[in-house]
């Protein structure tokens, strides 16, 4: 079988459809994983015993189950037992959030713990209160240690959307099997299909890579 | 008022016991020296003073405060007593003078243009008005302590806290750090140094203190002490250290 371009040019309209659900999966579940593992992570290095405690539970649940479990079980199993309907694109991001927010949260605890106690202890001797100590102090630092780690889980997250293939979702991935499904390209689509992904994380790792830059890690 | 008053202060870390029933009484004006061997409690109880540690057993009262009230403020407290560590820990992400204007800032809440020119002031005290722009990593040793010595000024504290201020430094760029100390001492402030910098305390303090094994062993006139005490234990310690 001969390898013909012309089947990638045909087929680019709908994967680029699929492209626009992965990027608005990814986006949308890259900021709320973000925002859910600083939160998890920093009450699990600084918080009281209730809120470690609960921050544990929640990584630990979430690293040791597989995130395509973790989808179907949101999109199945939720609505059997919960009176709502998801739909396919929010069970997607939804998964995205906890999934990624659990690894995000083990960054964020590494990061602050990294952070020298004497920069804390410099901002409380001048009479700083906790709370703003770690705002202005322990968090500008930790945040910048967290960038390369951070691009890392990014990257997975990306590819890990085309597991929802599994519910259905009309990303990337599932426009690609479709295409297959009526013309038989297997060798043109999945090439394709491969090539955006890989365009996708090397812009997110170039971006990183400037913001690494600018910031100096310190 | 005194500045500090310890009385019958304990500190415990874990089961073995740091301080023991310390009594001391610190005046306003006094330049105290605290020498003593490693982990004869020295540090500890000057981190006791602004609350870095907390006293197990005791009173302590600084500048009026009692530290084990309640209700006391753990930041009136500190913002009392300015503090200066061994390794310094200028903030490494801002500039000196954004280091010296965030305690003004964020602690004091002053407005940000006078904030800044009381912080030129005070790095131009120190002699590095030059050196406003440049982040703690473009700072030599001795150049990042002045820096941190007019960050812990700038908050206005009552007294100063230094934690062996020179221990981290080259010999050559130590007395750039205690030429600041002195010029400190010389305007009044209320100074309590822990520090093995044995002619400093000859030649600065107005008080020597020598701990030793979590106690106050010695406690008296710098001159007297060093030159002529009959405790043993300072004799060898200061024979150890010059």
């Amino acid at each position: 079988m001969n390898f013909e371009a012309k089947y990638i040019w045909e087929s680019l309209p709908l994967l680029l459809q699929g492209l626009k659900l992965t990027l608005i999966i990814s986006l949308s579940g890259l900021l709320g994983g973000f925002i859910l593992g600083l939160l998890a992570g920093t009450s699990r290095a600084l918080g009281g015993k209730i809120s470690k405690t609960l921050s544990l539970l929640f990584v630990e649940l979430i690293r040791g189950t597989p995130i395509m479990v973790q989808v179907m079980f949101i999109y199945f199993a939720l609505p059997m037992v919960l009176p709502l309907r998801i739909d396919p694109v929010t069970a997607a991001i939804v998964t995205i959030i906890i999934n990624s927010g659990a690894y995000i949260a083990e960054i964020t605890r590494g990061a602050i713990l990294s952070v020298n106690k004497g920069f804390k202890e410099a901002g409380l001797a001048m009479g700083l209160s906790q709370r703003n100590t770690l705002r202005y102090i322990i968090m500008p630092l930790a945040l910048r240690r967290m960038i390369p780690a951070l691009g890392n889980q990014w990257i997975i997250s990306i590819k890990d959307t085309s597991l929802f293939i599994v519910i259905g979702v009309a990303e990337l991935t599932r426009q690609g099997q479709e295409i297959i499904a009526g013309n038989f390209r297997a060798l043109e689509v999945w090439s394709a299909v491969a090539l955006i992904y890989l365009l996708v994380t090397l812009c997110l790792s170039f971006l990183l890579k400037r913001l690494e830059k600018r910031m100096h890690i310190l | 008022m005194s500045m500090v008053e310890f009385s019958a202060v304990s500190k415990h870390f874990g089961t073995t016991q740091v301080l023991h029933d310390i009594n001391l009484k610190i005046e306003a004006g006094e330049v105290v020296v605290i020498i003593g061997p490693s982990g004869s409690g020295k540090s500890t109880l000057l981190r006791c003073i602004n609350k870095l540690e907390t006293i197990s057993s005791g009173t302590l009262l600084v500048a009026g405060m009692h530290l084990t009230d309640p209700h006391a403020s753990e930041s009136d407290i500190r913002r009392e007593a300015g503090m200066v560590f061994q390794q310094f820990h200028l903030f490494p992400q801002m500039t000196a003078l954004e280091n010296v204007m965030f305690g003004p800032l964020k602690v004091r809440k002053q407005n940000k243009l006078a904030a800044r020119e009381e912080a030129l002031a005070l790095l131009a005290r120190v002699g590095l008005q030059d050196r406003a722009d440049h982040y703690p990593a473009q700072l030599s040793g001795g150049q990042q302590q002045r820096v941190a010595i007019a960050r812990a000024l700038a908050v206005k504290p009552r007294m100063m806290l230094f934690d062996e201020p020179t221990s981290a430094l080259d010999p050559e760029l130590r007395h750039e750090v205690l030429k600041v100390m002195r010029s400190l001492a010389e305007e009044g402030m209320t100074m309590i140094i822990v520090t093995h910098e044995i002619g400093f305390a000859r030649d600065v303090a107005s008080r020597l203190i020598f701990i030793d094994g979590g106690t106050i062993a010695e406690d008296g006139a710098p001159q007297q002490l060093l030159n002529g005490s009959s405790n043993p234990r300072l004799k060898t310690f200061l024979q150890h250290v010059s």
